[in-house]
């Protein structure tokens, strides 16, 4: 228990640390995109990022990332930036910390004991446990609660329409060898 | 496998009770005798039709009930809370269902009997289940940031449960793969039921096709909208899980059954566009419960 307890501050420790090294966060464009000098779709251009380009995460507004970059600073659209570098982090052979988080701004504390994964072969050998099911089955919450919580959020349900389905494209991926 | 999945799902048949199974098997004989001709008059291999079979925009008509579907999903959420249970916070999985009700209440199926669970297991990874079972793992809840992320990946799932993308699949692989043949060795009921030992939560460790999972991506983003959260839930969490690596066994059957979030991301990015640039919502950061784990 006293293990436990240190290991976990510890990891308090080191996940503010990383916090605050995380404060401003890189990322890499997926794609040429515009930066625009307020996150709007008809703010001033001023400049543009080439897929690959590095960049640093300030923050969300949205759906646009605040950054800094070689080529300008100003807001991005978010779907166009992938956070974090390259992929070369391996966060932990054995999966054991989960994943930091990465996200501008935060620090995470992850502490865990017992590793439990859930593989293929976890899945494939499954038993049925009625009980654990009967359990789920018992938090259930009806229409009308979640309206109620939704209401306590002040969460306003609004008409948006699906999205189509974006046509067919050949997008290279140039950040993951062929 | 497919031998595992006609298994299961033979034996779904007859946990709704006998007379449906009787009905469903008229049903599934019909559906199979077409695709028999078709057979024989082309060269198809049966096991290469089912392979990342794209369920996206299947037309092929469903043969299974509301009542039948839920009959399947209530067995693999079954099988696969043997793998995991919940995790041990009554607090947290009331709280995960008042949100994916929410939102499954925004679908066009508001009136499934919608049920949401975290499992106790480290993986980073969520699942849904015919007739609206959806699990996301202790692994994967401890990425979220907010009641917005948390939404987002729900509603992804919530999206495979109303296209029925894990239905079609089990519905195809029958029909094109074992149906045909179990029908032709005449097993009489009580073999099938014998049969049913396996168990096994196979359908959860089996790839849907990508754009099936394109799709639940597009389906997360405007149902987290039209339930008045950030729209941006989702991505935000495909953001988060990019960054670990594809080795990391935590994460290795999510990235083996799923696009990389990198490609998701730029998918949903082209359907995108502008096309939220109005949209408002809440990210509710400060309401995310926090488990301690």
């Amino acid at each position: 228990m006293i293990m436990a307890r240190m290991t976990l501050a510890l990891l308090v420790v080191a996940g503010l640390a990383t916090g605050l090294a995380r404060a401003e966060e890189s990322g890499t464009a997926l794609k040429a995109v515009e930066i625009k000098g307020e996150p709007f779709r008809d703010a001033e251009r001023i400049g543009s990022l080439k897929a690959g380009n590095k960049v640093e995460i300030l923050k969300r507004q949205a759906g646009w990332f605040q950054i800094k970059s070689a080529n300008g600073s100003g807001w991005v659209r978010m779907l166009s930036i992938r956070r974090g570098e390259a992929r070369k982090r391996t966060v932990d052979a054995e999966g054991i910390l989960g994943l930091a988080s990465g996200r501008a701004g935060t620090g995470r504390v992850v502490a865990t004991t017992g590793i439990r994964g859930l593989s293929e072969e976890d899945l494939k050998t499954a038993k049925f446990n009625e009980k654990e099911l009967k359990k789920t089955e018992s938090f259930a919450v009806t229409a009308r609660e979640a309206q109620e919580f939704a209401a306590q959020g002040k969460l306003a349900a609004q008409k948006v329409e699906y999205l189509p389905v974006p046509k067919a494209g050949k997008e290279k991926r140039w950040w993951w060898p062929q | 496998m497919k031998k595992c999945l006609c298994v299961a799902i033979v034996a779904f048949l007859f946990l709704g009770g006998a007379a449906h199974a009787v009905d469903l098997w008229q049903r599934l004989k019909k559906a199979i005798e077409p695709k028999e001709e078709q057979k024989s008059g082309t060269d198809q291999t049966p096991s290469k039709l089912t392979e990342g079979l794209d369920v996206s925009g299947v037309s092929s008509a469903l043969i299974f009930s509301q009542e039948e579907e839920t009959a399947i999903g209530r067995q693999a959420a079954g099988n696969l809370l043997g793998a995991a249970p919940l995790v041990n916070d009554a607090k947290l999985q009331k709280y995960v269902n008042s949100v994916g009700r929410w939102v499954a209440s925004q679908s066009e199926r508001p009136d499934l009997k919608w049920h949401f669970g975290v499992i106790d297991s480290d993986d980073i990874n969520a699942f849904a289940a015919p007739g609206g079972y959806i699990f996301v793992t202790k692994g994967l809840y401890r990425v979220l940031q907010s009641e917005s992320d948390l939404a987002g990946v729900l509603a992804h799932e919530v999206g495979h449960v109303i296209n029925k993308h894990h239905l079609k699949i089990l519905q195809q692989t029958w029909l094109l793969d074992t149906g045909g043949k179990i029908l032709a060795e005449k097993f009489d009921q009580y073999d099938i039921i014998k049969r049913l030992i396996g168990d096994g939560a196979e359908i959860f460790a089996r790839a849907l096709d990508k754009n099936a999972e394109y799709e639940a991506d597009r389906v997360a983003v405007v149902l987290s909208a039209r339930a008045g959260y950030d729209p941006f839930g989702l991505p935000t969490v495909l953001q988060d899980i990019g960054h670990v690596s594809r080795d990391d066994s935590s994460i290795r059957l999510l990235f083996k059954t799923h696009p990389h979030p990198d490609d998701r991301l730029a998918q949903l990015d082209q359907a995108v566009g502008q096309r939220l640039d109005g949209v408002k919502g809440q990210t509710l950061e400060k309401r995310l419960y926090r488990p301690r784990w």
